[in-house]
């Protein structure tokens, strides 16, 4: 048993305010409180499973999250999906339980069963009324491990996926994100987000139900519950359902190896009034020392409304309404990718525009003073991730998916402030190499190509 | 809004029922505590204490929404929001952004059928802060025209990415209201059309500024963990002085009873499947009606025990989900007239629409035919609770703010909120069969389709009637 405690400090130093002339100034904010989050209580079951279990608010309500190391890094290269539609057919009922059965009882807790795969984990929960917390364990334990693939409901399923396959790729934003996946990562599991609609139709409920046989067990999972909820009630619930889960697989280890050099390509959408940008470039990995400065640096270079390429694209041009750029994370793995809808017209002045910010960032360390502000910032919404049941619960996830340790979510905001001027610029040279990025445009092709020949030769 | 697209999700309240099969007790309902004062120039303050968190969502409000902003300039109001960010006395452009970042905190903004908010969420201590950030652009803004033309362009581009450039954009949030009403009000393109967003002018700004933004026609509310007394005085200091400006008459946005069924559909040569949408005016608020819709809306479109989702998908599989919303740009609480409840759903080309509309008819037909059983209204009852806690959590303190905000302005009453769920308790099967009858005729909807196709096959030639 392990006992960790969360303790948020919310002790951020005076924001800058800036002083002009003739004008009044803000009044100077007051004395930080601390914040101290109740512990979070871990225990491990004879096969393997993990239990957190973390009291929060008054709200009678509580998130149950079943997490699993089960996703696309677990498909074959013929595989897209797979996970996908083995997470739909939890919802479809258990070998005790019809589907319409399942939904009520849920539904009765004031809650509804989700069940969806990511990369590296798939979710299988429930955010429930306080007093039927115990209720929802012990139904999410049946879904996860007596889940009946009826035959009928894996047809509907099916054409649900090809639906929104056809729907998603009528869309700018998954074409680039997916365009760029493959750029970068080949061969990897991480490459693929979608598969033809040829192979989607050949998949079979014998192959969807292998996938979920091979790649779920106890030896896989964490359980999080947290909320209002009565603990003994639901540990009690814990050890009745989930005791007798077999221990399964151990997690797949399997980091990938994604290119790293200039790549432009352009995927044409014939008379687009804007083109949608994603570009970036493999970073390290959570577990990297450098790790919470480079989102840092993010935050300053793109990740904030007052972020600089935010200032520059919309706030000064008017080229875009949300530009946006994140640090995103898989196991082993991380990327750091812009992403931005701009004006046809103006794509390769956008363009120019990020690189040269990046580029501003590496050749000069920001001032302490727009360092401070970021880092209250990056520091603030820390917190406000950590005050909500599911916000809670993805932090821990987080953290432990990647090992870091219950220390990293205790000593967060330290090391966020730790962060210096030179080590913005020392992050932002090391890793975000304007040299190295993939850059992909959805756009027409017409009014874009041209405007894309100084950034590489397009591959279309 | 100044940064995407937020909705509430979804929302609603419940009353005190004790949960079918339900092994423990219920939790008491929650009871928010609310400080509620008008002060001398006319804007209404509510207080609400909650410290879970040491932080505090601060929302203010101003009573006017799009629809009713100037006839000869559509999406204006989303336009004047923007300009709110651009700049005030003593805030340059970027400056307030700034404010609340480097102190740790988030802000948005944004504009809906009948009102505009503006909100931060930070920790505690940044409060007074915000209090005077807020009262300075209340007091008055300071922006020129290359604000104007910047701020053009980004929203230009806000509506190319969420409409122009999607092969559904504006389905059905858009489509619905302008073919579901009749009232220019209610039924007009309230994200704009590309020429009046151009045609909009400084002096436009400085007017709609003048007529609308002043402190009566506004509400302001802290959610979260602050000491009440200094909060008041922060509020007596930065607002108090803040002159009341003499208010327009409201235009008439009402819409009359609806006799016979509308269609519309439009063709997007982007989209690969057609979508299917099914709106139907509400009752008036706070009726008897009104709270049996709210559990209707449960019963039949709500989560996968829902009426439709079993007949839809379950047994007829003609799509894979179904999507019911009472308000496409919020929640049931949140609007100030006329509204719809929209069901949608996208399907395959060789899925009829009428095959879908009849399936979701046997249902509403069940509910019409008899009264519903005892189990299966407490369940919705149960839902309606659960998912009306979730909204009062949305963003961190922000969506117990939102109904705060709504029941002052529009109602100067903040305290309904602990009251809704008595309206819920008291609905009966009987009422439910009732409001049915009056609410789902096929009379009262309008359906609306997007095809996949080139537009010149249909477009601007919607099919009326039926």
């Amino acid at each position: 048993m392990k006992t960790t405690t969360i303790l948020i400090s919310t002790a951020l130093l005076a924001a800058p305010v800036v002083a002009v002339a003739q004008r009044d100034v803000p009044p100077s904010p007051g004395t930080p409180k601390s914040f101290r989050l109740a512990a979070p209580r871990t225990f491990q079951l004879a096969n393997g499973m993990r239990v957190t279990l973390t009291p929060f608010g008054t709200t009678p309500k509580a998130h149950v999250r079943l997490v699993l190391r089960a996703g696309a890094l677990n498909e074959g290269a013929r595989e897209t999906w797979l996970s996908g539609l083995a997470g739909d057919m939890l919802v479809e009922g258990t070998t005790t339980r019809s589907a319409s059965q399942l939904a009520e009882d849920f539904a009765s807790m004031g809650g509804s069963l989700f069940a969806f795969a990511g990369a590296d984990e798939t979710s299988v929960g429930a955010e429930v009324l306080a007093e039927r917390a115990g209720d929802a364990v012990a139904l999410i334990a049946d879904a996860a491990q007596h889940p009946a693939f009826p035959a009928a409901s894996f047809e509907r399923a099916r054409e649900t996926r090809l639906r929104q396959l056809a729907i998603a790729l009528s869309q700018p934003q998954p074409i680039a994100l997916s365009t760029f996946r493959q750029a970068m990562y080949g061969d990897h599991p991480y490459a693929r987000l979608y598969p033809t609609e040829a192979q989607l139709k050949g998949y079979t409920l014998e192959q969807t139900r292998g996938f979920w046989a091979r790649n779920s067990g106890a030896q896989r999972a964490h359980l999080y519950v947290a909320g209002v909820f009565d603990a003994a009630a639901v540990e009690q619930a814990v050890r009745r359902t989930f005791d007798g889960w077999a221990r399964g697989p151990a997690p797949l280890v399997k980091p990938p190896a994604p290119v790293s050099r200039r790549q432009l390509q352009l995927v044409d959408r014939p008379k687009a009034v804007q083109s949608t940008i994603a570009m970036g470039l493999p970073v390290l990995a959570p577990s990297n020392r450098d790790w919470i400065g480079l989102n840092v640096t993010n935050a300053l270079l793109g990740g904030s409304f007052g972020s600089r390429i935010t200032s520059n694209i919309r706030e000064d041009k008017g080229y875009t309404y949300s530009p946006f750029s994140q640090v995103s994370a898989r196991v082993q793995d991380a990327y750091w990718m812009e992403s931005a809808d701009v004006s046809a017209e103006h794509t390769g002045a956008s363009l120019q525009e990020i690189l040269r910010e990046v580029d501003r960032l590496r050749t000069s360390p920001p001032t302490p003073q727009e360092l401070r502000g970021i880092q209250n910032y990056a520091a603030g919404i820390f917190t406000i991730q950590n005050s909500s049941r599911s916000g809670i619960v993805s932090q821990l996830q987080f953290a432990n998916l990647h090992g870091l340790g219950s220390a990293y979510l205790t000593s967060y905001v330290d090391n966020v402030m730790k962060v210096t001027p030179t080590d913005v610029q020392r992050v932002t040279q090391r890793y975000i190499d304007p040299a190295k990025m993939t850059i992909v445009v959805v756009g027409d092709s017409a009014t874009v190509a041209p405007q894309l020949q100084p950034f590489g030769a397009a591959v279309p | 809004m100044p940064h995407r697209r937020w909705t509430i999700a979804l929302l609603m309240l419940a009353a005190s029922a004790t949960s079918a099969g339900a092994q423990a007790a219920p939790t008491a309902p929650l009871q928010i505590p609310i400080d509620y004062r008008t002060l001398s120039n006319g804007l209404r303050v509510v207080l609400s204490r909650d410290t879970t968190t040491p932080t505090v969502a601060v929302a203010t409000y101003y009573n006017i929404g799009f629809r009713i902003e100037p006839r000869d300039r559509t999406g204006f109001a989303h336009l004047f929001e923007h300009m709110m960010f651009q700049g005030s006395r003593n805030l340059g452009k970027m400056e307030f952004i700034k404010l609340v970042q480097s102190n740790g905190g988030i802000l948005n903004g944004s504009t809906r059928f009948d009102f505009t908010n503006y909100y931060q969420v930070v920790p505690s201590h940044v409060l007074e802060t915000m209090l005077w950030a807020e009262a300075d652009r209340m007091k008055g803004l300071a922006i020129d025209s290359t604000n104007l033309i910047n701020q053009q362009g980004v929203v230009k581009n806000e509506v190319k990415v969420n409409v122009l450039n999607q092969p559904y954009g504006g389905f059905p949030w858009i489509d619905m209201p302008m073919a579901a009403n009749t009232n220019w009000h209610n039924a007009h393109n309230f994200y704009g059309e590309l020429k009046d967003l151009d045609a909009a002018t400084l002096e436009d700004v400085e007017k709609f500024f003048r007529t609308y933004y002043a402190p009566n026609n506004a509400a302001l509310v802290v959610v979260g963990d602050f000491d009440p007394a200094a909060t008041w005085q922060w509020i007596e200091r930065y607002f108090a002085g803040i002159p009341a400006v003499p208010q327009p008459a409201k235009p008439d946005i009402s819409e009359p009873r609806q006799e016979k069924e509308r269609r519309k559909s439009r063709m997007s040569e982007r989209a690969p499947r057609p979508a299917l949408a099914v709106g139907y005016h509400l009752p008036e608020r706070y009726t008897p009606d009104w709270y049996a819709f709210g559990l209707i809306d449960q019963l039949l479109g709500q989560g996968r025990d829902s009426w439709f989702y079993q007949e839809l998908v379950q047994k007829r599989a003609l799509t894979g989900d179904v999507s019911a919303s009472p308000n496409d740009l919020g929640n049931y609480y949140n609007y100030d007239g006329p509204m719809l409840w929209t069901v949608s759903v996208f399907h395959d080309s060789d899925v009829t629409a009428e095959s879908i509309v009849s399936a979701m008819d046997s249902r509403i037909a069940e509910l019409q035919s008899r009264p519903v059983d005892a189990a299966t209204l407490e369940r919705a009852r149960v839902k309606l609770r659960s998912a009306f806690y979730s909204t009062l959590e949305g963003l961190n303190g922000f969506g117990k703010a939102d109904l705060l905000a709504c029941f002052a302005l529009f109602e100067d009453d903040p305290a309904l909120i602990n009251r809704l769920m008595d309206g819920f308790a008291k609905v009966t099967p009987e009422q439910v069969q009732r409001t049915a009858r009056e609410y789902l005729r096929p009379t009262n909807r309008t359906i609306v389709q997007v095809l996949p196709g080139a537009q010149a096959a249909a477009a601007g030639v919607p099919s009326q009637g039926n």
